[in-house]
């Protein structure tokens, strides 16, 4: 009898916690929208989505997010192109290649990237990594886009990692042995059984790596040298950048609340919002049809 | 379900729920009277005062182990967001308080009284290898807006274009700067910083910067100035010969980028508050205010 009280309590205790994790997350859209909304009135979206130049405290202010989007879109498209290739070859590596003693080593090393803090690395960048790679490549400064998606796809890989080999694993057995069993080789069975049947779990990885890398601050503050230009091309992943996230930890500090300034910096972050909140969406829908796949 | 985590986990959607709850009281600081019990005294704002604010911290601890100083950084408009909020006792700031602030404060039931507590200089560096010795307000004022980008015409040929090095607006280093250079001295409100303008977080970061890019210029408090950095001589708008930041030109006005510092508190401080401030302005505080490299702020 009591326990049939109990359980009802603890499933209602954590339905309740389920319930509040959503409750935050819609309340944090909500607070966006309520002071990002102002800001486009005060501007027109052509001046917000076309414009050049990005300098609220000017007289009179220019407000357009084009320098910080492709701020953002160089250190994050960078930071993919190295993480996604080294990431999944380090999963694949993991999954199906590694003998079972270098495996136990190397899962808790790669994860331990992870719990390194990001100011960490903004401090390797800046004092370390940079200045290496400026005189190495004849840079004019030693803050740059190309170094932030460095030191991001740090921080990417090691979630791309735990999330494709988990994928990577779910794929059952069968499949691989009916495979070799054909007579196919190792490489064959990865390339084009197990890795095609894991798909949809490694397209989660990337988006959640994608999620993780263009929501990052700290270390983008410390190390694009945060000049609200619009690159240009090639060359521009070597000249500094700024980001959306580095613009809303620098210039909050000292924006008085309600005033068009405010308003714009609440825009950008709902515009990360929005870009975080989709992609993780799609990532999670993805997820669910790997592991419901594993039939 | 064994009781064990039962119970985990009823502590934790207690938890929850109490940070939920909790978050929503304001944070309930009475003003600045010190009564026997409270001892603890938080200074934030401008991150050219922060070594100040240490090293006061720690001599004045040493006096008055009792009380308890909580320093931090974030800049001088961070600082008198913070006391505004009733989240800090002092707001350190290397600018005067702005009108918008004042009447923010007002609404909040602050009022911001403030008291110079030493003086500084903001100077302008390029890296060591630069020929350059001097520049005129009007030249540097166009290298910042972006108007003048190679240091040919700016009296140093053969470095190519112009790195420039500035601060984030956080910063009340960034502000005076603006106002006293980019704007020439208030005239000319429409000129702004150029956007190819690195932004650095602390004066510590514009240091490292300048020193390790040959043709980079940047400006920093006095107080931070090294070997690593080279100081250029400034020649006022109206004219006349060069002068160089130091502790005497900056008394006396003539280097053209001089400023108070400013230790602001919610109305005239009593109790320990009222102590420490007077043992700032007092002898020992404007010891350290030396040692540092700045200003005493003068009888």
């Amino acid at each position: 009898m009591m326990r049939r009280k109990w359980e009802w309590l603890i499933e209602r205790l954590i339905q309740l916690a389920g319930v509040l994790a959503i409750v935050f997350v819609v309340l944090i859209f909500a607070f966006l929208l309520k002071d990002a909304l102002p800001a486009f009135r005060e501007h027109s979206l052509r001046e917000l989505f076309a414009g050049q130049r990005w300098s609220p405290t000017s007289e009179p202010a220019k407000v357009s997010m084009v320098p910080l989007l492709l701020g953002s879109l160089y250190v994050t498209f960078g930071a993919l192109v190295i993480s996604v290739p080294l990431g999944l070859a380090t999963a694949v590596f993991i999954a199906e290649v590694a003998p079972a003693r270098l495996r136990e080593a190397l899962k808790p090393t790669v994860e331990l990237l992870a719990a390194i803090p990001s100011v960490v690395f903004g401090f390797l960048g800046l004092l370390l990594v940079g200045p290496l790679l400026a005189r190495w490549l004849h840079l004019p400064v030693a803050q740059f886009a190309a170094l932030g998606s460095l030191m991001l796809a740090l921080m990417a890989i090691p979630t791309i990692v735990s999330v494709s080999e988990d994928a990577i694993r779910a794929v059952p057995r069968v499949l691989r042995d009916s495979s070799l069993a054909l007579g196919a080789t190792h490489w064959q069975t990865i390339s084009r059984v197990v890795l095609p049947a894991a798909r949809s779990g490694i397209v989660a990885a990337l988006l959640l790596g994608f999620g993780r890398a263009v929501g990052e601050t700290m270390t983008v503050l410390m190390v694009t040298g945060n000049a609200a230009v619009i690159p240009m091309g090639l060359r521009g992943f070597w000249r500094p950048v700024e980001t959306m996230t580095a613009t809303i930890a620098a210039e909050m500090g000292e924006t008085a609340y309600g005033t068009p300034h405010y308003h714009a910096l609440f825009a950008i972050g709902l515009i990360l919002f929005v870009i975080t909140f989709v992609t993780s969406t799609i990532a999670d829908l993805a997820i669910r049809r790997t592991l419901g796949a594993a039939r | 379900m064994t009781t064990a985590r039962v119970t985990a986990l009823f502590l934790l959607t207690a938890a929850v729920a109490l940070a939920a709850v909790g978050c929503s009281r304001p944070t309930s600081t009475g003003p600045n009277s010190m009564g026997a019990g409270e001892q603890t005294i938080r200074q934030i704002g401008s991150t050219t005062m922060l070594p100040l604010a240490e090293k006061w911290r720690s001599a004045f601890n040493a006096k008055h182990p009792a009380v308890s100083i909580a320093v931090s950084g974030g800049g001088s408009g961070t600082g008198i967001k913070a006391l505004i909020s009733k989240t800090a006792e002092i707001a350190d700031s290397s600018r005067d308080i702005r009108p918008e602030e004042v009447q923010q404060a007002q609404s909040a039931g602050i009022s911001p009284v403030s008291s110079a507590v030493a003086l500084d200089g903001v100077a302008v560096i390029v890296n060591p290898a630069n020929p350059l010795k001097r520049i005129s307000m009007k030249t540097l004022s166009d290298v910042y807006t972006g108007d003048v980008t190679d240091w040919s015409a700016a009296g140093a040929p053969g470095l190519g274009a112009i790195q420039l090095v500035s601060r984030d607006s956080a910063s009340g280093t960034f502000e005076v700067f603006k106002e006293k250079v980019v704007t020439l001295d208030g005239t000319d409100r429409s000129r702004d910083y150029a956007p190819q303008a690195l932004k650095q977080t602390s004066n510590e970061a514009v240091l490292t910067l300048v020193g390790q890019t040959k043709n980079a210029i940047g400006y920093v408090g006095l107080g931070y100035v090294n070997k690593s950095v080279k100081v250029l001589a400034l020649a006022p708008m109206k004219g006349g010969a060069s002068i160089m930041p130091d502790e005497a030109t900056v008394r006396d006005g003539t280097y053209p980028i001089a400023r108070k510092l400013y230790c602001t508190t919610n109305g005239q401080p009593t109790g320990v508050l009222k102590e420490y401030m007077d043992w700032i302005k007092g002898p020992e505080g404007q010891e350290i205010v030396k040692q540092l490299g700045f200003v005493p702020v003068g009888q």
